[in-house]
């Protein structure tokens, strides 16, 4: 393997292997919180092992845990459907479809001028208390995100000669199938579609934490979640009475950087395991 | 691709979105369980609600709703709000937010100009582009945490007024302007916009007569360099609302917010529309700059006889 593939490969390994410990994560969270311990209550990760505890004694690895279960299926699904919408507009571009092109312009330009987070908390204000859920919002954000990534996949199948580079391949004689999947979005639009998909990825996480510690901090029930759930913005905000008030949390701000840096540190290595040669 | 169909297609998109954003809030407050007067009213808190209905126009279903909000929104007119201040007028709560958040956006803009002009001119290194995307990567909710930290540690929890107040706004552009990515966009962007250009074979024309190279790519790059503005401006608009609701600014994205927590359509529409009005107005801009360009690079040159 050479030397730059074997660097792809790793960063890909690691990427992988943190998102897959945020969805399995998720998939081990206690559907509500265990029962108030005061008698354990603002200890620290040596006190009470792993994570320590809040402020009602109850241990932070179950925050850690629903926080995973609100942000990973959603976040990854908003990747997804940003790659997909990308891939589309490379797609277009290469084949030469002058109408679609203009109507993605268009899509581009209406879309684009929204700003995304009024247009999230419009969504936000259309969810039924009961069905709340970061899906939706983090489809939207991936919607209100893609002019973004269309129009670089776009621009990057157009340097490639758009129509042309697709009827030069034809006449070497390979198939519609290996000239769009393998040729246009294996070899020259991967690293714009996982790139921006790693984006939306990070993105969609930071939008749950800023949304959740908006309604946390106003006492107010989240759009993203049940009531019985809690997002990682519970650390911070617990973490933030350490900051202001000296209540002994700072742990749980630690927690819940530590968290948020694991997030970006994820984007990122996404972003390096599709680097162009 | 046509020059003049980009700006037509700006131009029409800036013409829909004030259009659009009410009535899609207008789909969605009759797409709501339940009958639209019981979000105004509900049933068991309140008693005439049909007389409430008619006075907000919701009794003659939606497409009557939204034709007299746009109406009236033509006329700056906005009712009074549902519940976020029940019964005052929301032009009134408008009138008092717009300023705050146009300072806010306006100083926000401040780092992100400095930086595009340091890339155009050549004076942001490359090297510290990694620098600045990691800084960038932190998130405007982390950042504003920490600076709404720092301001009631030294003034209070309750300090809005004064120096205080100004602080918070200070740190919120602060946040606005360096967070996700809005500072390494602008330089990054910027500088690769040149580069680009840099690469066409009339630059080199223009070293050899002794021009400068700035002054004659500028009329190629502007139509990228103004998208590339409209879009760092939406952004920091949007960023607006998660920024003053942290730091306590009270401008038009912590109305909006206050509007969506409590389901009040009066604010959230009048709110959202002020958000589509300026994207229309930025579109316009964008499309004038493109026009205008488009016609100074096609001009003949004059000809001595």
């Amino acid at each position: 393997m050479r030397k730059g593939t074997a660097t792809r490969v790793t960063w890909l390994v690691v990427a992988v292997t943190l998102l897959g410990s945020i969805v399995v994560a998720g998939w081990f969270a206690p559907e509500f919180l265990s029962r108030p311990n005061l008698a354990a209550r603002e200890l620290g990760p040596l006190a009470a092992p792993p994570l320590g505890t809040d402020t009602m004694g109850i241990s932070l690895v179950e925050y850690a845990l629903q926080g995973a279960n609100v942000v990973g299926v959603p976040a990854m699904m908003s990747a997804l459907l940003v790659a997909l919408l990308a891939t589309l507009a490379g797609l277009a571009r290469c084949a030469g479809v002058g109408w679609l092109d203009s109507v993605l312009a268009l899509f581009q330009e209406l879309v684009g001028a929204l700003p995304r987070l009024v247009v999230i908390l419009v969504v936000a204000i259309a969810m039924p208390p009961d069905y709340r859920s970061l899906l939706p919002i983090g489809l939207a954000w991936a919607i209100l995100s893609a002019p973004a990534a269309m129009d670089e996949a776009a621009a990057t199948a157009g340097r490639l000669g758009g129509a042309r580079f697709v009827e030069a391949l034809r006449a070497h004689g390979f198939t519609a199938m290996r000239i769009y999947v393998y040729h246009i979005v294996w070899l020259n639009l991967r690293s714009v579609i996982v790139r921006q998909g790693a984006e939306i990825l990070m993105q969609v996480v930071f939008l749950e934490i800023a949304l959740s510690y908006l309604a946390v901090s106003q006492q107010q029930p989240a759009f993203t979640h049940s009531d019985s759930v809690h997002s990682w913005a519970s650390l911070l905000y617990d973490g933030y009475t350490w900051l202001v008030a000296s209540v002994p949390m700072g742990h749980a701000m630690a927690l819940g950087l530590t968290l948020v840096a694991l997030v970006a540190f994820m984007a990122q290595s996404f972003r390096l395991s599709a680097r162009p040669r | 691709m046509r020059w003049w169909i980009r700006p037509l297609v700006r131009t029409l998109a800036a013409l829909l979105l004030p259009l659009i954003i009410p009535a899609i809030i207008t789909l969605i407050l009759w797409a709501l369980p339940g009958d639209p007067v019981e979000i105004v009213c509900p049933p068991e808190l309140c008693t005439g609600g049909d007389k409430l209905a008619e006075a907000r126009r919701l009794h003659a279903g939606p497409w009557f709703f939204y034709r007299w909000w746009v109406w009236d929104a033509l006329h700056l007119e906005f009712g009074t709000s549902w519940r976020v201040a029940s019964g005052f007028p929301v032009g009134a709560l408008m009138a008092e937010a717009i300023p705050a958040t146009a300072l806010l956006v306006v100083l926000a803009m401040l780092p992100v100009l400095l930086g595009a002009v340091f890339a155009a001119v050549g004076w942001a290194p490359k090297r510290a582009d990694p620098l600045l995307q990691a800084f960038g990567t932190l998130p405007a909710v982390i950042l504003s945490l920490v600076f709404a930290a720092v301001v009631e540690i030294n003034y209070g929890a309750l300090s809005y007024e004064g120096w205080p107040g100004a602080l918070r706004l200070i740190f919120g552009a602060l946040v606005l302007g360096v967070a996700d990515n809005a500072l390494a966009g602008s330089v990054i962007g910027t500088r690769s916009v040149f580069e680009a250009e840099m690469n066409q074979r009339y630059i080199g024309m223009a070293l050899l007569r002794g021009e400068t190279v700035l002054w004659n790519a500028l009329p190629n790059v502007l139509p990228a360099l103004v998208g590339q503005f409209r879009g760092r401006v939406i952004h920091l608009l949007s960023g607006a609302v998660v920024v003053e609701v942290v730091l306590g600014i009270s401008g038009l994205g912590s109305q909006l917010w206050d509007g969506t927590l409590l389901q009040d359509f009066g604010v959230v529409m009048a709110s959202a529309w002020a958000f589509a009005v300026f994207s229309s107005l930025l579109l316009m801009l964008q499309a004038l700059v493109e026009v205008g360009t488009a016609i100074y690079v096609r001009r003949a040159p004059a000809v001595p006889a």
